[in-house]
């Protein structure tokens, strides 16, 4: 299933799974302690030819609309780990919930690496 | 994904076959180089073979790049630490715990270079780092900072209290040029400042 859909009395409507991982990365984002969301080789090919893509996250909506969402993250140097993991955990169910309706069951974080660069 | 996997296994392995059988057919002198020449002039003439060429060589870079990437990955996931949320599950690769050991080497200046490599088992998360120390260091003082420093940091960013062995390699000892070059500069300036510094008052 690529798209969650709900039907009112108008028609139907459908939320791709690019708008799930957008969301989820920008409430990754918002957090304090994360750098940014980790890329794959496909995320990293369409930015060089100038696409945004959030296709590291993954997204998985079950047959009972239950979304679940991986999300692979830079974290900045010096901030613990796991309460940044649970900080982004908390805001992104808070705002797929808000924004899309869905129910969410797991926001699993995966923390590709810490920062480089300036210490 | 799994049936991915036997198609980029069964390719590499039919490709290698290829090889391995034209080289021995080569050897056994069944394929001459006029042939292989023959077979090369041939799939160069027409406009047809040359784009059917080009494609194939990038479709076997793409299956190439993809294959990578799932081995990779697999790999990756498999080196990780992790823990349950209410929300879900928190994996930490141990590529970023690596990278949180090598920025202490920022932290402590006789610590010129280091690389760690983390492993976790049964018995806990065990670092074994290979360093290089500038020459003025105190081996077993310094040493003995690192693993505590190391052991603070991790427990401190990842919030485990599992059990972390740190073992230390120390790979090399280097002179430090630049501190030295400093130090040249420095006598050589102040040697050179004084002006009629030889002569006495009269």
């Amino acid at each position: 299933m690529n798209r969650d859909e709900s039907r009112n009395d108008l028609g139907v409507v459908r939320i791709h799974k690019n708008v799930i991982s957008s969301i989820s990365s920008i409430a990754a984002m918002e957090v304090e302690g994360v750098k940014s969301v980790a890329k794959n080789l496909k995320s990293g090919l369409l930015e060089i030819i100038g696409q945004k893509s959030f296709s590291a996250i993954k997204v998985d909506i079950s047959k009972n609309e239950e979304v679940k969402v991986e999300v692979p993250l830079i974290i900045k140097y010096g901030y613990n780990i796991p309460d940044v993991a649970g900080r982004v955990q908390e805001n992104v169910r808070q705002a797929l919930e808000r924004m899309s309706n869905l129910s969410v069951k797991d926001i699993n974080i995966n923390v590709r690496g810490i920062e480089r660069g300036q210490q | 994904m799994r049936f991915l996997t036997v198609i980029g296994i069964v390719f590499y392995a039919t490709v290698i076959i290829v090889i391995g059988l034209t080289l021995i057919v080569f050897s056994l002198n069944l394929l001459l180089p006029q042939d292989i020449n023959g077979l090369l002039i041939f799939s160069q003439s027409s406009q047809n073979s040359r784009i059917i060429i080009g494609f194939c060589g990038a479709l076997l870079i793409l299956i190439s790049f993809s294959f990578a990437q799932l081995i990779l990955g697999k790999f990756q996931r498999e080196r990780t630490i992790a823990f349950t949320t209410s929300s879900g599950q928190v994996t930490i690769s141990l590529s970023a715990v690596e990278d949180l050991i090598r920025r202490l080497a920022g932290i402590i200046p006789e610590v010129k270079e280091l690389r760690p490599n983390v492993v976790v088992n049964k018995k806990g998360i065990l670092v074994d780092m290979r360093v290089v120390l500038r020459s003025e260091a105190n081996i077993p003082e310094l040493t003995s900072r690192l693993q505590d420093i190391t052991k603070s940091k991790i427990q401190e960013v990842l919030g485990l209290e599992e059990q972390i062995i740190i073992r230390i390699h120390v790979a090399k000892i280097v002179h430090d040029e630049k501190d030295n070059r400093k130090k040249k500069d420095f006598e050589k300036e102040d040697y050179s400042t004084i002006p009629f510094s030889g002569y006495g008052r009269a």
